[in-house]
């Protein structure tokens, strides 16, 4: 048996590098956290202590920073007089729906690519990849003028359906290497054993679900964090998070602590999911070109 | 069905072989010792059909189809007409195209784009690489990478609103750190035409560097073991060690994270919107700023269009190079063991 | 049960023929090893028979039922894989009850047969595993366990054993065998490895290149394999092939190569005379069938010792008649050094000669 590691040996100048390399580490682990503490800290401030700042070059006034009485006010406030708790079901809905909708028409889509061969499937691929790489402000007029004409512009099937144009070529170019990973001597003994085609690809799914769950939630993730679709699709009937979040900043009349506590709101959920299909992520958000 | 039998093989002999072989006689040819068939067959049975898979595919494509292919013909139609919702398109001699040869902020746009995708890829592959290195031999390596990938879950727009706050010149905390390291004046970082590109480019590197460094440690667990141990026999030292086998491993993995950052510069301009809008004095204006601008603010649909399509042209032909390094034997090694 | 047969089938994959005309016939509860190298087409026939391949011209017979465009799930067969394709997620007595419950059989007759299937392959202990928990040889257990629950008509086994390591190969070929024979099932077995194809088939059909070159016993395919490719093939270690000329020299016919000249025997003669004379043949000989002796007697040929390998029971004697190798197969006990000098002489009764020409067997 080798060892795991690629083996070292110290040396003086090892230790050095060390050294340097924590230091460097921590300094960086703080530019990562520190926007997030800002966030959270300053959800619970005052507007008053929000806006105190100690004086320019007096390091030692950072303690400022944590001067202050917590309050839940910006809290209560989104949710009691500005309808959060509307808008987190939008964006729940509209998340989750497009999820859906996009993993199962997703799965049954790539299965079928991953078993067949035809003529003109690897031009479908790359189609299919296109529309998932598109910039979104490019399409976003003429997706606008259809949805009106459907009577979608403004509610949660069209934000649904919006969010479908990113979500569904993802899942399928997705799951389709997951498919591809599954040896079709399975489905074979499947169909040895009695079953039909479709029972087949039932039977395998079961071997597939840990993926598609991932990236179900990785779904959800994209369609959370999306601003634009949610803007333009969605003004009107489907305010998700995001959009009431951005909505709160008024140029006379600046909320800074609610701002802060509906990125809180926005964010906390995610960093959960996010967390929940960690190692899935590099795969997800490579398109599968690389894996963990 | 003909014997090609000729030159001295006995009847007998071929009855006998014949036999031995359980086939009819007539059909009987040898080459080399080895007995080959070269006729064909009377009658193919018709091809049996797929259209059970055509029916699992369907439904997806036909869904995409809708929402993909239909916006795109349309944009195509735009991009040729005087778009007017009430009075209907009008045709205008490539209007629309015409006026992008002289328009200095679609120029200025491509030009914006290039310099803060530049800035952006240079800073988080140089800070992702650094870091996935250090990572891959530290024993934290699993609690550090779960807390630096923190950022990505944030929805971009929370992040650039967070970061605004932050910014701000009269009591942003980021704004009064880098006034007291002395980095900065009284101007915030993004009302200075010369400093607002560092300010989104910032955001971007605090958002996205993590990615690079999960990219780059998945391609530094694929570097084959034997090649480092076998260079250290060698002599070579941990240096060269990472120049000459660590690094030319890793190409493929940094030209797909690239790509894919490039890429999203072009689709995610959530941050820049709230942070700069494209100002001050369109120093940020990057090009999908720019159509985002002329479609939403000044409702020019024909241009827009016009100018979606320039951007759709390059996000293809990136796209076409992507799905090849995808595709090439160094992306598909990179697939196994999954 | 039911008997096989196989009518003038061909499978193409696109414009190429992966099967040309094959024709087959398996008598009920017949052991039939399809044998051949990679590429020959022999998996292919199998997953025609089992329906997971559509015939692309021909008919395939399961008694009277013509099963051309049955699916498999009506064909009445059970397939072993080669890498088992069991489910992972599901335990091994799951796997093996996977076609019943799908036939809907109630779970007490499913409990029945499994438990009896797992007590004949010795796996009763493992039926609660999942199958990565176990190794080659029980998943292999496990999948044959699984077609066998199904009493079919047909058991069909595409390279089963192929992964398993060789002592275990081994034991599996013994107990296959008794398997087939306690069943009375008819089967088909697809393999690459001679040793199998040999040792357990009632009936072996060689193939090459899509077309089947001989069909019969074990024993026909070894002592009179029906053309050169045939001879080469089978055989451990291979046959050894001298470039010959026939003479006619008084009644006799003689054998002639550059380096020595041996008689045909009479009933061989004959068959030679009954054909044309033909000039250029193949002498090909088994080494086993080949004595070496450092004494020359007579008709003995003259031979140079390369090299020798000692194999425990056996002994492998590299030598060169002329400028061809020819491998001996002998006791131990033989010694020559590099370069010395030997006598071969060939059991006659043993030899085959092939046409050089068309590569056909003479006898």
């Amino acid at each position: 048996m080798a060892s795991s590691d690629i083996v070292q040996y110290k040396t003086p100048a090892r230790k050095a590098v060390d050294i340097l390399v924590g230091v460097f580490l921590t300094i960086y682990l703080i530019w990562t956290l520190l926007t997030f503490v800002m966030m959270f800290v300053s959800s619970f401030k005052d507007l008053l202590e929000a806006f105190k700042l100690p004086e320019i070059g007096d390091w030692l006034g950072v303690t400022l920073f944590f001067d202050f009485t917590p309050t839940f006010r910006h809290y209560e406030n989104l949710f009691l007089d500005k309808n959060f708790g509307k808008y987190m079901m939008n964006s729940i809905i509209s998340a989750g729906g497009s999820a859906l909708i996009s993993v199962v028409l997703g799965s049954m889509c790539a299965y079928a690519l991953s078993r067949t061969e035809f003529r003109g499937k690897k031009d479908l691929l790359f189609w299919i990849i296109s529309t998932r790489m598109a910039p979104v402000v490019a399409v976003m007029v003429p997706l606008y003028a259809i949805f009106r004409n459907f009577e979608l512009v403004g509610t949660l099937p069209g934000l649904i359906l919006a969010y479908t144009t990113f979500n569904l070529p993802f899942a399928i170019w997705i799951l389709k290497g997951f498919f591809d990973n599954v040896p079709y001597s399975i489905e074979e003994a499947q169909m040895c054993d009695g079953a039909n085609r479709f029972e087949a690809f039932v039977s395998i799914l079961p071997l597939v679900a840990p993926g598609i769950g991932a990236f179900l939630i990785l779904c959800v993730l994209f369609g959370w964090n999306d601003f634009l679709f949610a803007s333009i699709i969605g003004s009107g009937g489907a305010k998700t998070l995001p959009v009431a979040t951005v909505e709160l900043v008024q140029p006379q009349n600046i909320q800074w602590g609610k701002i802060m506590a509906a990125g809180v709101v926005t964010t906390v959920p995610m960093m959960f999911l996010g967390l929940l299909v960690r190692r899935y992520l590099v795969t997800g958000l490579t398109m599968g070109a690389v894996r963990e | 069905m003909q014997t090609t039998l000729t030159n001295g093989i006995a009847d007998g002999q071929l009855t006998n072989a014949a036999k031995l072989a359980n086939v009819s006689e007539d059909q009987f040819r040898m080459s080399n010792g080895v007995r080959v068939i070269d006729y064909q067959p009377t009658s193919r049975h018709a091809a049996p059909s797929n259209r059970y898979y055509l029916w699992l595919i369907l439904p997806a494509v036909i869904v995409l189809a809708c929402i993909t292919l239909y916006p795109f013909f349309w944009l195509i139609w735009m991009s040729f007409h005087k778009v007017d919702v009430l009075k209907g398109d009008v045709w205008n001699n490539f209007a629309n195209w015409r006026r992008l040869l002289g328009d200095r902020s679609f120029g200025n746009g491509w030009l914006l784009l290039l310099k803060y995708s530049a800035m952006c890829m240079l800073m988080e592959v140089g800070l992702g690489v650094l870091l996935a290195v250090i990572l891959n031999r530290s024993k934290y390596e699993k609690v550090l990478v779960t807390l630096f990938l923190m950022p990505m879950m944030m929805a971009p727009v929370v992040a650039g609103l967070v970061w605004y706050y932050l910014y701000n010149s009269t009591f942003g905390w980021y704004h009064w750190l880098m006034q007291s390291a002395g980095i900065l004046g009284e101007k915030s970082i993004l009302g200075d035409t010369g400093t607002a590109m560092w300010g989104i480019v910032l955001v971007d590197v605090w958002q996205w560097t993590p990615l690079i460094i999960l990219i780059t440690l998945a391609g530094m667990k694929r570097v084959p073991r034997d090649q480092l141990e076998a260079s250290m026999v060698d002599g070579a030292g941990e240096w060269r060690n990472f120049f000459q086998i660590t690094l030319p491993n890793l190409y493929p993995f940094l030209l797909i994270a690239i790509l894919l950052r490039f890429m999203d510069n072009f689709r995610f301009i959530d941050a820049i919107l709230v942070l700069t809008g494209g100002g001050p004095a369109n120093s940020t204006k990057i090009l999908p700023t720019y159509l985002f601008d002329v479609s939403f603010q000044f409702f020019k649909l024909g241009r827009g269009a016009a100018i979606a399509l320039t951007l759709l042209f390059v996000t293809i032909i990136l796209g076409l190079i992507l799905v090849k390094v995808f595709e090439s034997p160094a992306g598909k090694v990179n697939q196994e063991g999954s | 049960m039911a008997s096989v047969s196989i009518k003038n089938v061909w499978k193409y994959y696109g414009e190429t023929a992966a099967v040309k005309d094959l024709n087959l016939e398996v008598l009920n509860g017949e052991f039939l090893c399809v044998l051949g190298p990679s590429g020959c087409g022999k998996s292919s026939s199998l997953r025609m028979l089992a329906g997971l391949e559509h015939i692309s011209s021909g008919d395939i017979h399961f008694g009277d039922r013509r099963v051309n465009d049955l699916p498999p799930k009506e064909r009445d067969i059970a397939m072993v894989f080669e890498n088992y394709a069991l489910y992972p997620h599901k335990t091994v007595f799951d796997n093996i009850g996977n076609a019943l419950k799908l036939r809907k059989v109630d779970p007490n007759t499913i409990q029945q047969k499994v438990e009896r299937a797992a007590e004949m392959l010795e796996i009763k202990h493992l039926l609660q595993r999942k199958p990565m928990e176990l190794s080659g040889g029980q998943k292999q257990r496990v999948a044959i366990g699984r077609a066998i629950v199904r009493e079919p008509e047909l058991f069909l086994f595409d390279e089963p054993i192929a992964h398993l390591d060789a002592k275990l190969r081994a034991h599996m070929r013994g107990e296959l065998k008794i398997l087939q024979r306690k069943l009375g099932t008819t089967m088909v077995y697809v393999t690459h490895d001679q040793m199998e194809a040999l040792s357990m088939a009632d009936r072996v059909a060689v193939m090459h290149e899509g077309v089947l070159q001989q069909y019969g016993t074990p024993q026909e395919i070894y002592h009179k394999p029906v053309n050169a490719w045939v001879a080469g093939f089978v055989g451990e270690p291979p046959m050894n092939f001298l470039d010959c000329e026939l003479v006619q020299e008084n009644d006799a016919i003689q054998l002639k190569h550059s380096t020595f000249s041996v008689s045909l025997l009479p009933e061989q003669a004959s068959i030679i005379n009954s054909a044309k004379l033909e000039r250029k043949v193949q002498l090909a000989i088994r080494p086993d069938e080949i004595h070496i002796n450092g004494k020359q007697s007579a008709e003995s040929i003259k031979a140079e010792v390369k090299i020798t390998e000692p194999l425990g029971g056996d002994m492998l004697v590299d030598t060169t008649v002329g400028k061809e190798k020819v491998l001996v197969k002998t006791k131990p006990d033989f010694t020559a050094s590099m370069g010395e000098e030997c006598f071969l002489s060939f059991d006659k009764q043993r030899w085959h000669v092939f046409s050089s020409e068309t590569g056909l067997a003479f006898f």
